[in-house]
């Protein structure tokens, strides 16, 4: 698994696109493959924190399904911002949303071969 | 010594320094020097998790959450090490403890003072700080006026600092 972080419309997206050339069949944006059908090639999960953020909200979060699908597609492209650089929030949910974010974050980054950081749409190996 | 770690929330910043005074310290004796005051179940969640985490360090924690030069009177003369735990709960106690609010010049040079003397009395001090200046949001002057001050702490603690690392999803990246 490939991991790439860093602030929102830095040009994440496109950075990845550009160096693993994936289908856009294969791009899921904001959520995570439903299980049916047959994925061949490798997977673009955009938008993590949109997934994350989602499922929060809807009460149907579950680290374990994230991990779950790591695990079925170890060669995938994760690609999610980083958010917990600022105030911390008033409000408990936007809280318990960046404290949750940044924890999964750092499991994913462990599980990763390779963590790149995207600012202004150029690319940092940091691991 | 002096050893600034910054990253944002729920970064893996507090881990990384404690592992990384851990490393320093050998045999020496370490102390914790805490900052947060808890006011409520969500506070305490976050000082219990962070104290399982620090729990085999064998840390001696020091509270002190306002006037961070008293924490020097707390510690022993023989060669010792401390963390320093966080910038942004230190600031923010200095800064709106009192009804009168300070301001961001007054809370940056006493803490900045407070921490350098701190530095002396100690062999190697790790500081962590937050990363709070990247959410884009127009805050009330309070606010402001705090961001403002964090900002001039990291930037001074960052020039007097041997190094300067940013944690980020757990990992670090060494910027001094």
């Amino acid at each position: 698994m490939k991991l790439i972080i860093g602030g929102y419309a830095q040009g994440k997206f496109k950075y990845a696109q550009k160096k693993f050339q994936v289908e856009n069949k294969n791009v899921y944006d904001g959520k995570l493959p439903d299980g049916t059908g047959n994925i061949n090639g490798t997977l673009i999960i955009n938008n993590l924190n949109t997934y994350i953020r989602q499922s929060m909200i809807d009460g149907t979060f579950s680290e374990k399904l994230i991990f779950d699908f790591i695990d079925k597609y170890p060669d995938c492209v994760i690609i999610t911002d980083e958010v917990g650089n600022g105030i911390v929030p008033i409000d408990e949910f936007e809280r318990g949303f960046r404290e949750t974010i940044g924890r999964i974050q750092i499991e994913l980054a462990k599980m990763a071969e390779e963590v790149e950081r995207v600012i202004c749409g150029i690319g940092q190996k940091i691991k | 010594m002096m050893i600034f770690v910054i990253g944002g929330s729920a970064s893996g910043k507090s881990e990384y320094a404690e592992d990384y005074l851990m490393a320093l310290s050998n045999e020496k004796k370490k102390y914790y020097i805490a900052t947060m005051q808890v006011y409520d179940e969500e506070g305490q969640k976050k000082v219990e998790r962070h104290k399982m985490i620090r729990k085999d360090k064998d840390f001696i924690t020091i509270e002190q959450p306002i006037n961070i030069q008293n924490a020097i009177d707390k510690i022993d003369n023989f060669d010792c090490t401390a963390l320093l735990e966080c910038i942004s709960n230190l600031t923010a106690n200095e800064m709106f403890s009192d009804i009168n609010h300070k301001s961001a010049e007054i809370v940056a040079d006493k803490i900045v003072d407070g921490i350098k003397r701190l530095d002396n009395k100690v062999s190697q001090l790790v500081i962590v700080s937050n990363n709070v200046f990247e959410d884009g949001i127009v805050y009330d002057n309070a606010t402001t006026e705090y961001i403002k001050a964090m900002g001039k702490i990291n930037e001074k603690l960052a020039e007097c600092a041997d190094e300067v690392i940013e944690v980020v999803a757990g990992i670090s990246i060494i910027i001094k």
